[in-house]
């Protein structure tokens, strides 16, 4: 049985210009991805007309899982390209996996592979009900980059099965003690592999990405003084974006470039908000206690942040002016770290209970809340920016890593080595 | 006072040493000593021998303080100080650091420190910076209180990042619970 929600016509592309777009939009692809030091590869799309129809609609409380068979072939690296390109949909919970000679799979997603000269996969997905290709794609890459490849590959079916754009080109920065002890910034890909060093200076500790996934604003204490800097993603250059006396911390980000941060610099901790050029301060709270890790909300009109004007911990919100605060957590005496879900519907954050942190959802209103995680201590959490998963850290199974699960709780797979070290993770915004 | 402490704690071991072993001459030998002798009088009439020997033990730290560096005073002055969980006002029994702190500062005019706030694991990291940062700048105001000059005093927080004591024990996060003191010039 099917759940046919809405269809949709795919736009009707002719053949040249849709070349020339894309042939455009590759090489704003090669800017924003050199700097990540993967070798940029090209998608050529061919034209299609067609139907689109929604197979899984994710905002339907009850998801079905819908059977898919993905089949590689043609190549050693066929394999793998097909293992990766499994896990990553196997992680949204919304597909089974059938093997290519037995029936039942309603979707068949054909990969091609030559790995003549550098990596070419022909994609080509067919809706084994219908009886018709749904989408024919080919990825060139001048390099044997198997696990982007595998990621983009998996966009695409998602894509087709959801009408929704998947995360798996997205990447998380966090925090890895370096071997100095001090912790360092570091980037990985959403599934914990291709992690790389990126800021090695100083002790670091809050970060946050601009929306446009360009550069990362941190917190690094360096010489005892605590300031804010903004990393450059295409150049790794840093420079200081608020520097003063006290504890200046960063807290996030809104689409009109705004940064929302506290700082201690009149004394007790408050919030602020100032413009990716260290230009436009304001000052939007003043209370005698601590008042910090503010964050905007997706359309940027709200505020989340904790405070402990009511004795411990606690999740606020206000408009981003500064006026009508409103507590959202009554629960628990000592709640903090919040993250908007994508929707602005929700606040994750993190919640003591039984001297153990976990990480918990609430309606942004405080009306609705759920528990996530129940073992260990739970931390950080942040959203992908789709809102499906939710990245965090852990202390579960010993030492503190990076975990993924998805917004219902399910799914909670650790994503970074066992034996390293990694907390306080931060999901890009779609990069691409 | 520490030393009067471990003294007192060497008689009664000496004590105990008597009543379980079977070397009792071994542990009767110990009084020779000149310092043993004071410290076992000490034993015997409590309330007034408390009080002489600590006016010695003063003595013997002023003797002690001319050979003794400025680097190893200066440690003995600066203990670090303790908090309770998720407070950050400063507990009586730390005031007596404080001004000894405060009065060694007094001495050493040219002297300037920076006071590190620091806390247990328990909490969130950024909410620790937060509260190391309310930690140090207590330590700072009492000691402004007691007429340091503030331009001589630095605070930073370090949270939770910099731990004195990795154990997950009650022990351990009190130690952590702490202002340290570091001399900077």
């Amino acid at each position: 049985m099917r759940i046919k929600l809405k269809t949709e016509k795919l736009e009707v592309r002719s053949n040249k210009s849709e070349f020339q777009r894309h042939t455009f939009k590759c090489r704003v692809l090669i800017c924003t991805i050199i700097l990540l030091t993967i070798t940029p590869f090209s998608i050529l799309w061919t034209p299609y007309t067609v139907d689109a129809k929604i197979y899984i609609d994710i905002s339907s409380p009850a998801i079905r899982k819908l059977p898919v068979t993905i089949n590689a072939k043609g190549s050693t690296k066929a394999r793998e390209l097909e293992w990766i390109t499994k896990a990553d949909l196997e992680a949204t919970g919304m597909f089974t996996f059938v093997d290519p000679d037995v029936p039942g799979a309603e979707i068949i997603a054909n990969m091609d592979v030559d790995t003549g000269s550098g990596l070419r996969v022909v994609l080509s997905v067919n809706d084994l009900i219908e009886g018709k290709e749904v989408l024919k794609k080919r990825f060139d890459a001048s390099k044997l980059i198997i696990r982007p490849m595998a990621h983009s590959i998996a966009n695409d079916i998602y894509k087709v099965a959801t009408g929704k754009k998947g995360v798996f080109r997205t990447r998380i920065s966090y925090l890895s003690p370096l071997p100095s002890g001090r912790k360092g910034i570091r980037l990985m890909d959403w599934d914990g592999f291709n992690s790389k060093r990126i800021v090695t200076r100083g002790l670091n500790s809050s970060h946050s990405w601009t929306q446009d996934g360009k550069y990362l604003l941190f917190s690094s204490e360096r010489n005892r003084k605590w300031r804010i800097y903004i990393l450059d993603f295409k150049t790794l250059k840093e420079s200081i974006l608020f520097s003063s006396k006290g504890l200046n911390l960063v807290g996030g980000t809104s689409k009109d470039d705004m940064v929302s941060f506290s700082s201690s610099r009149d004394g007790s901790s408050e919030i602020y908000i100032i413009n990716t050029f260290g230009k436009k301060m304001k000052k939007l709270t003043r209370s005698f206690g601590i008042d910090l890790s503010p964050v905007f909300s997706p359309e940027g009109d709200k505020i989340a942040f904790v405070s402990d004007r009511s004795g411990g911990p606690q999740i606020y919100t206000m408009d981003s002016n500064g006026k009508g605060i409103q507590r959202v957590t009554f629960q628990g005496s000592y709640n903090t770290s919040p993250a908007w879900s994508p929707d602005s519907k929700w606040l994750a954050y993190t919640g003591r209970v039984n001297g153990k942190n976990q990480i918990f959802m609430v309606k942004s209103d405080g009306s609705e809340i759920w528990q996530l995680t129940m073992t260990g201590n739970n931390e950080s959490p942040s959203f992908s920016p789709d809102g499906l998963f939710l990245a965090f850290d852990s202390d579960r199974d010993g030492e503190r890593g990076i975990y993924i699960m998805r917004n219902t709780g399910e799914g909670q797979r650790r994503i970074t080595k066992k034996g390293s070290i990694a907390m306080s993770p931060e999901w890009s915004p779609y990069t691409n | 006072m520490k030393k009067i402490l471990i003294i007192i704690l060497l008689v009664f071991a000496a004590g105990c040493a008597k009543k379980y072993t079977k070397a009792p001459d071994e542990a009767v030998k110990a009084p020779e000593k000149p310092l043993m002798e004071e410290t076992i009088e000490m034993k015997e009439e409590v309330i007034e021998e408390v009080e002489i020997p600590a006016d010695e033990m003063v003595r013997e730290e002023d003797m002690a303080s001319q050979e003794m560096s400025a680097e190893e005073m200066a440690r003995q002055v600066f203990q670090d100080i303790l908090f309770d969980y998720d407070k950050y006002d400063i507990r009586a029994e730390a005031r007596q650091t404080l001004d000894s702190v405060a009065s060694f500062l007094n001495d050493e005019k040219d002297l300037t420190i920076a006071i590190e706030g620091h806390c247990d694991e328990r909490g969130t990291n950024e909410y620790n910076l937060a509260l190391g940062e309310k930690r140090s700048k207590a330590t700072k105001n009492y000691l402004v209180s007691l007429g340091t000059s503030p331009e001589r005093i630095t605070v930073v927080t370090y949270g939770e990042e910099k731990q004195l004591c990795m154990d997950h024990t009650e022990d351990c996060w009190q130690l952590n619970r702490r202002a340290h003191f570091v001399v900077l010039k």
